[in-house]
C-alpha cells in the first residue's frame, strides 16, 4: 500500500509538469523546450522570495505564477512568434526555445550562482497523514489535488470557454483562425502563459518535496514529462493526469523490483514501447490527414 | 599550439556528429538516436579494438572504426523497423528514448565500467579525425547531386507526392537512417579514442541535442552546414576565453544569445551565407544529350479496368460500385458536382487510397489494401494534385527532375569515383526535364523555387513533373483550374498532344465545356456512383448529368458546370439542326 501511494504522489509530480508542458505541446504543437527552464526559474525565484524576503510560502505561490506567465509571453514572442509561417517552424521552434532556455538559466546562474539551493526547513508545514496504513506528507496531498484540479480547471478551458475553442481553432488552422477574426497573437501568448506559469509552479512544488533546486532539475523532469504526454496522448488533459500516475506507479514498482540503476528504464521503455502500439496514446485521438 | 590542435581536433569530431543528424535532417527525418547509437559502438568497439596492428599491417583504430560503423549501421536498422512509422516529433521522442535506453543499458553493463567510465587507448589525433570528417563531407557532397539525394529532398519537401513519383518513401527513409547510424558509429568510436575516457553518461540528451543544434545552425540545405556549425558553436567558447568574458554566466548567455539569432534570422542556417547558385542544375536544351526512352505500349493496349470498384469511409459511401476501363491514346474525362467522388477514386487508381470493395487493375498491377502508390508510379503512372503538391524549396528544374525518377539510374556510387557515365547520365535526366519544363512554357523559370511560382506556373510545373517520368497513364486532377480561356486552350492542345503519342489520360475537370471539346469519353459521378457514361455529345445531352449539377445546392462550380452544359446541349441540338438545314453550321 505504501508502495502504492508513493507511486500516486510520484506520479501527480509528473503530472503538475506534463499538464502545462501539453498545453503548448498538444494544443498548439509547439514543442516548448523552454519549459525545463521555466521549472528551474520557478524553483530558485521561489526559495528567493521564501528566504530573502520573508515571505510566507502561500505568497511565494502567486508571484512564481506570475512570473511564469511573464516568461511565457517572452518566450511565445521572442522565440515562437517570429517563427510563424516558416517552413521549418517546428525545427526552427525547438531549437529558438532550447536557445531562450538557455538564456534564462544563465540569468538564474548570474542571480543565484550554479549551486543547489533549498527552502528553509520551516516554509511548509511538515504535517504527515496516514491512510489505510501508508503514510505521506501533507505537501505530497496538496500536489496531488493540485494536479487533478488542474486537470479538471483546464480541460475545462479547452474544452469549453472562448478562449479555449480559441487555442483548438489555432491549432486546427492558424490561417482560417485569423480571417475568423480570432486574435491569434494573443490567444497563443495566453496559452503559453498559462503553460509557463504552471511549469513555474510546478517547479516550487517539486522543489518542496524533494527539497533541493539546481539550473538542472527541469531537465530532468522534462524527459519524464514527454513521457508522460505521449503516454497519456499527446493534447489530452486528462491523459497528461493519468499518463503521470501510470509512470509514478511503474517507476516505483520497478525500483522495488529491479532496483533504482534501472528506473529511468521504465520511463523511455513505456515511451517507447507506446509510440510504437499505439502512437496516439492511451487518451488521444488519432488525426487523420488529409490528402 | 598544443591547445588549438585539441580544439582542432573537437571540431572535427563535432562536425561529424553534426554529418550525422544532417544524414536525416536532409530526408526530413528529425531522430535522436545518433547519440545512443555512437554511444554503442564507442562501446563495444572496446571490445574489439586490439593493441597491436592486425596481421601486422591493419592499424587497430581502423578495425575500432569498421566495426563501430558496423554496429552504428546495423543497430539504426533494427531500431529503424518498428519507429520508421512515424514521423515529425513522434520520431524524435521515439529515438531520444531509444538514446535514454541505451545509456541507461549501458551503464548497467560491468564491461563498461558503468558510471565510472571506461579508458580508451588514444589512438585518434587531429590528423585523423579531419581526414574522417573530409571522407564524411565527400560523401554528403557526392550525394546532394545525386538521384538519391534528389529523393531525400523530395521526401522531405512532400512525402505523398514523392511516393507517387514512384520514390519508395519508407526504403529512403530507412536509407537516412542507416546512413545517419554509420557517422554516429564513427563518430563514437574516433570521440572515445580521442579523448580517452569515457563514460555511458556523456551520449546523454543533452548531447543528443547539442548534435541536433549544430547541425541546424550550420544549415541543412549544403553539406558544408555541419562544419560551419561545428566551427562557430566550438570556437565560440574559446573566443569568449580569450577576450576574457568567460564568468560562469556570460559564456551561456552569449551562446544562447547567438543561437537565438541564428536560429530566427538565418533561415538556411550559416550555411545561406555562402552564396551559391540557385539551382544545382542548368537548363539542358540541346535534344542530342535526350535519352532513347523505351517506347509507350501500342495504342489502344488496355492500362486501366476498374470492376465494380468501391471506398467507404466508415458507413459513408464516398465511391461505389465503378466500372471504368482506359486504354492508351484515350482521353477519359470524370465529371461530377464537388464531392462526387473524383479525387477518391483517382487517389484509388493511383494508390494513394486503398479500395474497399471491388477490384481493378492498373498497368497489370492489382489494386488491393497492400498496393504501394510508388508500385504504381514505377509501372508507368504519373499524377497530379487538385491541391497543388510541389516540392517547394526545390527549383522548378529539380522539381521536374524528381519527378524523371523512374527513367534515371541512381548515380551516387558512380558519382563518388567521379565516373564519366555519372555526368552523362545526370545530363541525359537533366535533359528530359528540361525538355518537359519548355513543352509547358517554363523552360524561363528553370531556376525560380516552385513555392515562388504564379497559380498557374505551378500548375504547369505539375503537370512537366509528371510528364518528366514518361508516364503510360497520366491523371491530371483539375489542371485547368485558376486558368484562364486561352491557358485552358493551350492545356488542351497538351493533353492532346500527349494522347497522340500514346498515352493514356484520365483527367478531372470542373470546365465542362473544356471537357467536352477534348475528351473521347466522359464518365459521370454523382455521390460516388456512375450516372453516366459516354462521348462528349451523349454526356451533353443526358438530363440526368444536367440535374446532377443542378441538384448541388449552393455548389457554384456545378451551377457553372451546369450552364455550360446546357448552352453545350443547346449548341448541339442547333448545330445538328442547322447542319440539317444549311451549310453554315455556325
Amino acid at each position: 500500500m505504501q508502495l502504492f501511494v508513493d507511486g500516486i504522489f510520484l506520479g501527480s509530480i509528473y503530472a503538475l509538469f506534463a499538464i502545462g508542458f501539453t498545453l503548448v505541446f498538444g494544443i498548439l504543437d509547439r514543442l516548448n523546450l523552454a519549459h525545463a527552464a521555466v521549472f528551474s526559474a520557478g524553483a530558485l525565484v521561489g526559495i528567493e522570495v521564501v528566504t530573502r524576503w520573508g515571505l510566507s510560502i502561500w505568497l511565494a505561490i502567486p508571484i512564481v505564477f506570475a512570473l511564469g506567465a511573464l516568461l511565457g509571453v517572452l518566450i511565445e514572442r521572442i522565440a515562437f512568434r517570429p517563427l510563424a509561417g516558416r517552413h521549418d517552424a517546428h525545427f526552427a521552434g525547438l531549437i529558438s526555445s532550447i536557445a531562450f532556455g538557455a538564456i534564462i538559466l544563465s540569468v538564474l546562474q548570474a542571480l543565484y550562482g550554479a549551486d543547489t539551493r533549498r527552502f528553509p526547513a520551516d516554509a511548509f508545514p511538515s504535517t504527515r497523514l496516514e491512510f489505510l496504513g501508508a503514510t505521506f506528507s501533507l505537501l505530497q496531498l496538496m500536489i496531488l489535488v493540485i494536479s487533478v484540479g488542474l486537470m479538471v480547471v483546464l480541460t475545462w478551458v479547452v474544452a469549453k470557454s472562448k478562449l479555449g475553442r480559441g487555442m483548438r481553432t489555432i491549432a486546427e488552422n492558424p490561417h482560417a483562425a485569423a480571417v475568423l477574426g480570432l486574435n491569434v497573437g494573443r490567444i497563443s501568448s495566453m496559452t503559453f502563459a498559462i503553460s509557463s506559469a504552471l511549469g513555474a509552479v510546478a517547479g516550487v512544488l517539486f522543489t518542496l518535496n524533494v527539497n533541493a533546486a539546481n539550473l538542472g532539475i527541469g531537465h530532468a523532469v522534462e524527459l519524464k514529462a514527454l513521457a508522460v504526454i505521449i503516454l497519456g496522448g499527446l493534447g489530452s488533459l486528462p491523459g497528461a493526469l493519468i499518463g503521470g500516475l501510470i509512470l509514478g506507479l511503474a517507476e516505483v514498482y520497478a525500483v522495488n523490483t529491479v532496483g533504482s540503476s534501472w528506473r529511468d528504464m521504465v520511463a523511455f521503455g513505456l515511451l517507447f514501447l507506446v509510440l510504437i502500439i499505439r502512437p496516439q496514446g492511451i487518451f488521444g485521438a488519432r488525426k487523420v490527414r488529409e490528402v | 599550439m598544443f591547445e588549438y590542435s585539441s580544439l582542432l581536433t573537437f571540431i572535427a569530431l563535432t562536425a561529424i556528429l553534426a554529418f550525422s543528424f544532417y544524414a536525416v535532417l536532409i530526408a526530413g527525418q528529425l531522430s535522436l538516436a545518433q547519440v545512443g547509437l555512437a554511444s554503442l559502438a564507442a562501446f563495444t568497439s572496446s571490445l574489439v579494438v586490439p593493441n597491436e596492428p592486425l596481421f601486422g599491417f591493419i592499424p587497430p583504430l581502423l578495425i575500432g572504426v569498421v566495426f563501430g560503423m558496423a554496429v552504428g549501421v546495423i543497430a539504426a536498422f533494427v531500431l529503424g523497423l518498428p519507429v520508421m512509422r512515424l514521423r515529425g516529433v513522434f520520431l524524435a521522442i521515439a529515438t531520444l528514448a531509444f538514446g535514454e535506453m541505451v545509456r541507461i543499458f549501458l551503464i548497467n553493463q560491468s564491461w563498461t565500467n558503468g558510471a565510472q567510465g571506461l579508458s580508451f587507448p588514444k589512438l585518434v589525433g587531429i590528423e585523423t579525425a579531419w581526414i574522417a570528417l573530409a571522407l564524411v563531407a565527400f560523401w554528403f557532397w557526392r550525394l546532394s547531386g545525386s538521384r538519391m539525394g534528389r529523393a531525400f529532398a523530395a521526401i522531405r519537401e512532400d512525402e505523398l507526392a514523392a511516393t507517387t513519383m514512384g520514390i519508395d518513401v519508407p526504403r529512403y527513409r530507412m536509407a537516412s537512417f542507416v546512413i545517419a547510424g554509420a557517422v554516429a558509429g564513427l563518430y563514437g568510436v574516433l570521440f572515445a579514442h580521442f579523448t580517452r575516457f569515457a563514460d555511458p553518461n556523456q551520449f546523454s540528451f543533452e548531447a543528443a541535442v547539442d548534435g541536433l543544434v549544430t547541425a541546424v545552425v550550420g544549415g541543412t540545405t549544403f553539406f558544408v552546414g555541419p562544419l560551419l556549425g561545428s566551427v562557430f558553436l566550438s570556437t565560440l567558447p574559446e573566443l569568449q576565453r580569450t577576450l576574457g568574458i568567460d564568468a560562469g554566466w556570460i559564456r551561456p548567455a552569449i551562446s544562447g544569445l547567438l543561437l537565438l539569432v541564428v536560429i530566427l534570422f538565418l533561415p538556411g542556417g550559416l550555411a545561406g551565407l555562402i552564396p551559391r547558385r540557385r539551382s544545382s542544375t542548368k537548363l539542358v536544351s540541346d535534344p542530342a544529350a535526350l535519352p532513347q526512352l523505351e517506347p509507350l505500349p501500342a495504342r489502344g493496349t488496355e492500362v486501366m479496368s476498374l470492376r465494380g470498384l468501391g471506398k467507404s469511409y466508415g458507413g459513408v459511401r464516398a465511391v461505389h460500385d465503378v466500372d471504368l476501363t482506359l486504354a492508351t491514346g484515350e482521353i477519359l474525362g470524370l465529371i461530377g458536382p464537388n464531392g462526387a467522388g473524383k479525387t477518391t477514386l483517382v487517389n484509388m487508381v493511383t494508390g494513394v487510397t486503398a479500395p474497399t470493395g471491388g477490384s481493378g487493375t492498373v498497368l497489370g498491377i492489382e489494386l488491393a489494401a497492400k498496393t504501394r502508390a510508388h508500385r504504381l508510379a514505377s509501372a508507368g503512372i504519373a499524377r497530379t494534385f487538385q491541391q497543388i503538391k510541389l516540392f517547394n524549396r526545390l527549383s522548378a528544374l529539380d522539381n521536374v527532375l524528381v519527378g524523371g525518377y523512374r527513367i534515371s539510374r541512381d548515380t551516387l556510387l558512380r558519382r563518388l569515383v567521379f565516373l564519366p557515365s555519372a555526368r552523362r547520365f545526370e545530363r541525359q535526366a537533366a535533359a528530359v526535364a528540361s525538355a518537359q519544363l519548355i513543352r509547358v512554357g517554363l523552360g524561363d523559370k528553370a531556376t525560380t523555387a516552385a513555392g515562388d511560382l504564379s497559380y498557374g506556373d505551378q500548375r504547369r510545373l505539375e503537370i512537366a513533373r509528371a510528364l518528366a517520368s514518361h508516364p503510360t497513364l497520366l491523371v491530371l486532377d483539375e489542371p485547368a483550374a485558376g486558368m484562364n480561356h486561352v491557358e485552358a486552350e493551350r492545356l488542351s492542345e497538351l493533353i492532346r498532344s500527349l494522347a497522340a503519342d500514346g498515352v493514356a489520360v484520365l483527367i478531372i475537370e470542373h470546365n465542362v465545356r473544356m471537357m467536352l471539346a477534348l475528351c473521347d469519353r466522359i464518365t459521370v459521378l454523382n455521390f460516388g456512383e456512375v450516372i453516366a457514361a459516354g462521348t462528349p455529345e451523349e454526356i451533353a445531352r443526358d438530363p440526368r448529368v444536367l440535374e446532377a449539377y443542378l441538384g448541388a445546392d449552393g455548389d457554384a462550380a456545378a451551377a457553372t458546370a451546369a450552364e455550360e452544359l446546357a448552352e453545350v446541349a443547346a449548341d448541339a441540338v442547333k448545330g445538328h439542326d442547322d447542319a440539317a438545314g444549311t451549310e453554315d453550321a455556325r
